[in-house]
Parts: structure tokens; C-alpha cells; sequence
């Protein structure tokens, strides 16, 4: 069997407020392959933000393993954690998080500017992202002259316009209308189907059927084990 | 991140909010601007003296009576009546004496025609236009002839002349100085010195003439030594002061009946003291350069605080700490550098009014914007840091969920 892309071992997060410890995951232990579709699926308060949190790079377990695409996250620094998730990882946000007064193309472009690629490169390639999700004639067009579903599309192409190895989707269709959200889902059901590795995190069990595999996540623990759809 | 991009991010942001961007320069344009133009009008005011007292003559020594003692009174500097045409003569001997003249001087009434003026009248020889470093603008200087005949001959100064009505057209003429007829040989180039003492403002008639008519005995009141050449000034100096002390039974280490001055001595204190003057000023403009420097620090710390979840974004999509440092350094950099070149524009300005109005002209020292321009990229810098260094460090996590 080939490592897992994301593969966390006895993962616990621990945060320190005051005096008080809040335990948000005790000892989980996820594997997910390459070209999986996988829903988080859990409430508020579950644990699943800090999971995703730790999935993408953007904190780091108190206690145990977790290996990205290889690369053992735990020992690495601020700025190598950085580029991994500029190499490995594409967020969609619940908020879709677009840099405001940016235009789409500018938009999709920026994860480009940090991995160095010249700016003539970076908008041939932010364009075809623009293009393939449908955008084409929307790519100077700043957020605010969106709809919802447009400007999540626009986050989808800039997760996905640095080819990363995982789509980490948090509550990607919590804040659209629910044609606009299945249009989304059906959007990441194509990506899975062509071969791209997709984790999507969501109290919703509808949304969490569009997955191929579910991960229920309770107080910080996985609930039914890591199971095999 | 290439400078190229960052420099083209900074910029795009600064176009996108114009007017808080050109508030945020307005500091260091007025930083930048007064210490441009105080450091002119500084080095404006240092050419103009120097050039004034370098009009004086050059090489030049005078030598002035000192003061009267009368029972246990002494009076001013140069009441005393200790110099006589024969210590001019003496000096003109020394080695390193390139020309001396001795001065005596009245005040009368000139008049010509309807127009009259009182002035000094100053009796001189031939070389005083050598020594006071003076050139003629119509006609002809005293002549060592008319000097020694004791003539009724007169040369004006250019303010003198204007004062009367004459003109170029004056030569030959007739003026009268205390009522006696005197006939107009010259007319001095104008020096441009203004005020009660300008020199431009004199009439110059032979020594012979003058005691004759004017000044009784046979004291003089100064005599303007010429060295031949700057390194014989210390030397001349000395040489004058043995002389004299000689000349006037007086005891080496005596108190002197006399006083020396040194032209270039007086030029140094001078540059000294405007020299100071201009790093005081420049001293006191920097400090509104440090204040604009404090206005961009102010604004970067709120622009860090309300761009908090953009910060956040850049992050997550890959920007390391030192992205976002350089992001935000490059930003105040670029504030305070284009503060800085409209100030030196404003400043060059504001310095060419000022010369014109002052009359030293246009002073343009190309090193005072450089300097200026370097200052404000270190205000740029060192008020830049902290709001990057608190931008750089912001928790990705804590900064997405900023609202």
C-alpha cells in the first residue's frame, strides 16, 4: 500500500488559555490516498476547524505525526510550512476569502506570486483557470461585482491554478444559495473525477454525500473510526 | 517575491487609496522640502557673505589706530591718532607687501547740480583701488600724478553717482564737495553692498587734497595692506606688527597702539558661524522629517490592522512571513520615497524663490537632495519595520478569522 497523501498518527491539539487546557482533537489517527473525495463531517465546536487547520498546514499538532505528501510537518518552520502549503495545498473558504479591490485574474495569480512564477506566466495560467470554471468573461471583475457562486468559483480557481496535490474545502457552500452550493459540489464531484485529491469540511450531511468516503468527527475524536466508503 | 513585484503591489495599493497615501506623503514633503531649502538658503547666505567680504579685497591686512587712553579713560577702537603716513610708508617697504594705501576720511556735503548727498570722503592714493579690490566703471582711478599734485580730482562711488544724477555722461564734470569745486575723473563699479557702510557709497579724492581742505594733522585712519600672495599673510602680519611696535617705542609684549585685522581670519569665523547656522537649521527641519516619518509609521499600523484578513489570505495561499514583511517595508518605502522627491522638488523651488528674493541667486547643491533622499528612505525603513514586523507575524489562523 502507498503512503497516504495526508496521514495523521495519534494527532492531538492542545490549546493553553490561561490556565485552562482545551483539548480540540485527542489522538486521531486519518489517512487519506491520493485521488480520494472525503467529507469531515461533524457540528460546531467538533474539532473539524482544527483538524482542517492542521491538514493545511496552517498549525501544527501538539502531540503526534502528521506527514504531508511525504514531508513530516511537525519539524518544520514557519516559512517552510508556508511553502508547503503554497506547493501541496488550494483552500476554499466558507467566506471564499478574496482579496478585496482585486480583480479575479489578480485574484487567482496571487498563490503564483509566491512560488516565484514570472507575472506573464501568472496570468496565462490564472486565465485558464478562469476559463475552465466558466469565468473567462469575468476576470476583471473585482469581488464586489460578483454573485456568491462566482466568487467561489473564483476561489476554486485559485486553489487550483498551482496544480497542488490537495483541495482543502471548508464549508465551501455554507455561504451560497443551495443551487449555487450544488453547482459547487457538482464542481468538486468533476475535479474528483479527474483525479484530484479533495477534502471537504462541513457540519452538513447532505453536502457530506456528495463525498466518497465520510470522516465523523466528535469532540475532538473521530467517531466511527476511519472507515472505507 | 522580486522588488519589481513588490514595488508594483505597493504601488497599486497607493493608487487605490490616493488621497490617504498623499496625506500620509504630506509629512515627509515638508520634511523633505524645509531641510532642502534651509540647507540652501544656509549655503545661499554662506556664498553671499564670503563673496561680500572677498569683494573687500583679497589678501588683505588693515590696520587700524587703537584706542586713546585719556587720564584713566580709554576710548573705542580707533580713537587713537597713533598712525601716520610715514608707518604707511614703512609697510609699503616690508617684503611680502604687495601695495598699501592709507585712508583718511570726512564726512561733507557733495552736490551737483540740484541733487546732493551727504557722504564720506575718503583721501587715498592711487593703489586704493588695488588694495579694497575696486574697478572702475567709467573713466579713470586716481593717478599716482594727480595723487602727488594734490589736484581738485574725484572719484564716485556707484550709489554716490546714482544718489547725484550722474551717469556715465558725468565725466569731466564738476561736483562740489564742502562747496569747493571738484572735478568727477571716475565712477567705481558697484560692489552691491548695501546699508550704512556700504562701500558703494563713497567719494574717493587724493590724500593731498583731502588733508588739505578737510582732515587736519597729519594722522591717518587706517591703511589697507595688500599681501602678495595668502601663505605671506601670518608672515606680513607679523612683519607689520615689529614695524609699528618699533616705529611707536613699543616693548614686544607691550600693549599695542594699533590693531591688525585679517581678512581671511574674519572669513573663517564667518563661514564658522553660518556654517553653524545651516546645520542648525537643517537640524531643526529634520525634525519634521522624523515627525512625517512617524505619520507613515501611524498609517501602516492601521493599514496592517484593517488589512489583517488579507494578510491572512496571502498566507494561507502561500506567503511566508518575510513576503508580507517586505510587502508591507516596501510600501512605506515607497510612501516616504516619492514624499521624499516631491519635497525635494517643493524644496529646490521654495530655495530659488528665497535666492532670488535674497539676491545670492540660485544655490543648488546636488549632494543637499541626495542626503534628503536617503533620509527618507531610512525614515521609510526605520518606521516601516515595526507595522511589517507586525503584519509578518500575524497568525494565519487568527487573521482568516478576523472580521
Amino acid at each position: 500500500m502507498t503512503e497516504p497523501l495526508v496521514h495523521l498518527q495519534h494527532v492531538s491539539r492542545v490549546y493553553e488559555m490561561g490556565r485552562l487546557q482545551v483539548v480540540a482533537l485527542r489522538d486521531v489517527d486519518v489517512a487519506i490516498q491520493s485521488g480520494e473525495f472525503v467529507a469531515v463531517l461533524g457540528p460546531s465546536g467538533s474539532g473539524k476547524s482544527t483538524l482542517m487547520h492542521i491538514v493545511g498546514c496552517l498549525d501544527r499538532p501538539t502531540s503526534g505525526q502528521y506527514t504531508l505528501a511525504g514531508t513530516p510537518v511537525a519539524a518544520l518552520d514557519d516559512d517552510r510550512l508556508a511553502a508547503l502549503r503554497s506547493r501541496a495545498i488550494g483552500f476554499v473558504f466558507q467566506s471564499y476569502n478574496l482579496l478585496a479591490r482585486t480583480n479575479a485574474l489578480e485574484n487567482v495569480a496571487a498563490p503564483l506570486l509566491y512560488q516565484g512564477v514570472s507575472r506573464r506566466e501568472r496570468y496565462r495560467r490564472a486565465g485558464a483557470a478562469l476559463e475552465r470554471l466558466g469565468l473567462g468573461d469575468r476576470v476583471d471583475h473585482s469581488p464586489a461585482e460578483l454573485s456568491g457562486g462566482q466568487q467561489q468559483r473564483v476561489a476554486i480557481a485559485r486553489a487550483l491554478v498551482t496544480d497542488p496535490a490537495l483541495i482543502l474545502a471548508d464549508e465551501p457552500t455554507g455561504n451560497l444559495a443551495s443551487d449555487q452550493g450544488a453547482e459547487v459540489l457538482s464542481l468538486f464531484r468533476e475535479l474528483h473525477s479527474a483525479g484530484r485529491t479533495i477534502v471537504l469540511i462541513t457540519h452538513d450531511q447532505e453536502v457530506a454525500a456528495a463525498a466518497g468516503r465520510q470522516i465523523h468527527i466528535r469532540d475532538g475524536s473521530i467517531a466511527d473510526g476511519e472507515i472505507a466508503a | 517575491m522580486s522588488i519589481v513585484e513588490l514595488v508594483r503591489l505597493a504601488l497599486s495599493r497607493i493608487g487605490s487609496s490616493r488621497l490617504r497615501a498623499a496625506l500620509t506623503m504630506l509629512g515627509v514633503i515638508i520634511g523633505v522640502a524645509s531641510v532642502v531649502a534651509l540647507v540652501a538658503v544656509g549655503q545661499g547666505a554662506t556664498s553671499g557673505i564670503t563673496a561680500r567680504l572677498q569683494g573687500l579685497g583679497t589678501n588683505l591686512l588693515t590696520v587700524n589706530p587703537g584706542s586713546s587712553t585719556q587720564g584713566f579713560t580709554r576710548g573705542a577702537a580707533g580713537t587713537a591718532t597713533s598712525l601716520t603716513a610715514d608707518d604707511a610708508n614703512a609697510i609699503a617697504a616690508l617684503n611680502g607687501v604687495a601695495a598699501v594705501e592709507p585712508e583718511i576720511s570726512s564726512q561733507q556735503l557733495v552736490a551737483a547740480g540740484s541733487l546732493n548727498s551727504t557722504t564720506s570722503i575718503v583721501g587715498t592714493t592711487a593703489d586704493y583701488a588695488t588694495v579694497r579690490a575696486f574697478t572702475i566703471w567709467q573713466g579713470s582711478f586716481l593717478t599716482p600724478a594727480t595723487v602727488d599734485a594734490g589736484v581738485s580730482v574725484a572719484v564716485l562711488g556707484a550709489t554716490t553717482a546714482d544718489d547725484l544724477g550722474l551717469g556715465a555722461s558725468a565725466i569731466g564734470t564738476q561736483v562740489t564737495i564742502g562747496g569747493l569745486p571738484f572735478q568727477v575723473v571716475g565712477i567705481l563699479q558697484a560692489k552691491g553692498s548695501s546699508g550704512p557702510f556700504s562701500q558703494d557709497d563713497q567719494v574717493l579724492i587724493p590724500m593731498a587734497t583731502a588733508r588739505h581742505y578737510f582732515v587736519q594733522g597729519d594722522t591717518i585712519r587706517s591703511i589697507g595692506v595688500s599681501v602678495a600672495t595668502p601663505d605671506q599673510m601670518d608672515l606680513v602680519k607679523a612683519e607689520i606688527q615689529t614695524t609699528l611696535e618699533q616705529r611707536h617705542g613699543i616693548a614686544a609684549g607691550g600693549t599695542d597702539d594699533f590693531t591688525i585685522t585679517d581678512q581671511a581670519q574674519l572669513l573663517s569665523t564667518v563661514s564658522a558661524v553660518t556654517t553653524t547656522l545651516t546645520i542648525l537649521l537643517a537640524g531643526i527641519a529634520s525634525i519634521s522629517l522624523v515627525v512625517g516619518g512617524i505619520g507613515i509609521m501611524n498609517i501602516m499600523l492601521v493599514s496592517v490592522h484593517e488589512r489583517t484578513r488579507e494578510i491572512g489570505i496571502r498566507k494561507a495561499i502561500g506567503a511566508r512571513g518575510r513576503d508580507v514583511l517586505a510587502q508591507f517595508l516596501i510600501e512605506a518605502l515607497t510612501l516616504s520615497l516619492l514624499g521624499g522627491m516631491v519635497g525635494i522638488v517643493l524644496g529646490v523651488a521654495v530655495s530659488a524663490l528665497i535666492g532670488a528674493v535674497a539676491g545670492w541667486g540660485f544655490v543648488f547643491n546636488p549632494i543637499t537632495p541626495l542626503v534628503a533622499v536617503l533620509f527618507s528612505l531610512l525614515v521609510g525603513v526605520v518606521f516601516g519595520v515595526w507595522p511589517a514586523r507586525q503584519a509578518a507575524r500575524l497568525d494565519p489562523i487568527v487573521a482568516l478569522r478576523y472580521e
